[in-house]
């Protein structure tokens, strides 16, 4: 009898509910948040439930030396983990974007790309921010980077520069990209007039195949030469973009924007989600990068509307600034915002085509800041 | 370690500055290149026009200037053929003869009809054959 009692005792005591305690409370609430806000509110789906289950799968809490937490050499989720800190996910996720994404709008307006390059201000300024605020180099280049509104640069410079904050900063990139409908439309209203946000863009230029086909082949050597630590990012973005442009591959493009990146999407978000365990993620530390990361995201948006106004000082015909808020890679969240907000406006005024040109550079921009922060800081 | 203190031990002005440089020289770059991308495309298109152009103009094959024709004109007439003449460069070319009598009617030019008549007998203004007409621009008038 007293051997059952002992046995019921050791059962109980190993049970999560027993070793629940407020902090792994707080992250399976978070978890739940975030279920919500993918499928409720559908902000992000795609990327919130996954990292949503994620967070609840990391902070169930267990024995350790059992191999079931995703920091125990042994787990299952350590070795799916793998493919994150292993930097494996990010690229895979870009051969796919590569692959369903159209430059059309960007190579009939190429001038619009430089409103990705100025949005791309938010993570330097970021950067000196974490630095200033006490972080060490390396993590405050992982900071920054969240400022490039792009999940998987994000987690990819992480895992180079700072493997250990890849829990916070994942999650508040995907938090604050998630968060983009919320975060930028006050910035956009704030920087620019009325008679701004009623700017008429032009009928962009018919784009021919040739030049879809040659473009990612010059834009991944320009780039890549320029900054070679870009390579895994923009190697595969463009790759997944030949794939799609050349249509002689059509099969592999097709892979590539459907199963390949829905696989990746899908163990990138779970042990990304999973990697928040609680002692790991509830630290000061966390908290510090949550409010860089909103600091990092307001100034990119900012930086990009500003930018925008200023290079119309030189143009006859004006650019709609709001453009410039869509130099931050959300894509496509972004630009559906800046078609929001110039709708308000003008509900027959279509900034959508026009928002993902900056947009899609933006990617491109934030990939080729990663390359440039890692090279310099590991260097 | 914290503030300006921190960045500048870090070298953070430095990154921050030549990291956003390097970022805007890509993207420009980039920007220049696709922005003349079309146009290389379309010289590389009509490559065959362009040699052929080319061709023509070698020390070989250097075609004189088509001699300009001498065509005697009343004075009254020359003005109003110089007239015409203004008036076909708004209309462009080729121009339906009807609209030249209109504007020339309209813009008060003396006897329009014997006038664009004694152009067309002159072969100042002839016709393209598809039903317009172009002006010779290889005719001087002498009056």
């Amino acid at each position: 009898m007293g051997n059952l009692s002992d046995l019921i005792l050791q059962f109980i005591g190993n049970t999560g509910y027993y070793m629940l305690d407020y902090r792994y409370l707080t992250m399976l609430i978070v978890g739940v948040v975030f279920i919500y806000l993918g499928i409720a509110k559908r902000y992000e789906p795609l990327l919130l439930v996954p990292i949503g289950f994620g967070i609840l799968m990391g902070n169930i809490p267990v024995f350790k030396g059992l191999g079931l937490a995703i920091y125990e050499d042994n787990s299952v989720l350590h070795y799916l983990y793998m493919g994150v800190t292993a930097g494996v996910y990010p690229p895979l996720i870009f051969l796919g974007i590569g692959a369903m994404t159209d430059f059309s709008t960007m190579l009939a307006r190429p001038l619009l790309m430089l409103l990705g390059a100025a949005a791309q201000m938010g993570i330097f300024l970021t950067f000196l921010g974490a630095l200033a605020l006490g972080f060490a180099p390396n993590e405050a280049g992982a900071i920054g980077i969240i400022g490039g509104a792009d999940g998987p640069t994000a987690i990819f410079l992480t895992a180079k520069l700072a493997p250990y904050l890849i829990g916070p900063i994942a999650v508040a990139a995907y938090s604050y990209m998630a968060l983009v409908p919320v975060i930028q439309p006050p910035i956009m209203r704030l920087l620019t007039s009325r008679k701004e946000r009623l700017i008429r863009m032009e009928e962009p230029r018919e784009v021919s195949k040739q030049e879809k086909i040659i473009f990612p082949v010059i834009g991944f050597l320009l780039c890549c030469l320029l900054a070679p630590a870009a390579l895994p990012l923009l190697g595969m973005l463009f790759f997944g973009n030949l794939l799609k442009e050349c249509v002689v591959a059509e099969r592999l493009a097709v892979a590539a924007r459907t199963s390949v990146i829905d696989t990746v999407t899908i163990l990138l978000g779970v042990t990304v989600g999973a990697s928040t365990q609680a002692d790991v993620f509830l630290t000061p530390q966390s908290v510090g990068i949550f409010v860089l990361g909103a600091l990092s995201f307001s100034i990119a948006t900012a930086s990009g509307l500003l930018f925008a106004k200023l290079i119309n000082l030189f143009l006859k015909t004006k650019i709609n600034p709001l453009l410039g808020a869509a130099g931050v890679s959300a894509v496509p969240d972004s630009a559906r915002v800046v078609q929001h907000v110039g709708q308000e406006e003008d509900p027959s005024n279509f900034l959508l085509m026009h928002a993902m040109a900056p947009n899609v550079s933006g990617v491109i921009g934030s990939a080729i800041g990663a390359g440039v922060l890692w090279s310099f800081i590991v260097t | 370690m914290t503030g300006i203190e921190a960045i500048s031990a870090h070298n953070g002005w430095s990154i921050a500055i030549v990291g956003i440089s390097i970022v805007f020289s890509g993207l420009v770059l980039l920007s220049l290149t696709i922005s003349q991308l079309h146009k290389a495309l379309d010289i590389w298109e009509r490559r065959g026009a362009y040699w052929e152009r080319f061709r023509r103009r070698g020390p070989e094959t250097t075609e004189t200037a088509p001699e300009r024709e001498c065509i005697y004109l009343p004075p009254n007439v020359k003005e109003s053929a110089r007239q015409c003449r203004l008036l076909v460069e708004h209309l462009g070319q080729p121009f339906p003869l009807p609209k030249l009598l209109e504007f020339s009617d309209r813009c008060g030019l003396d006897h329009p009809h014997s006038t664009i008549n004694e152009l067309l007998l002159a072969r100042v203004i002839i016709p393209d054959g598809e039903g317009f007409y172009l002006w010779n621009d290889n005719v001087e008038f002498t009056s």
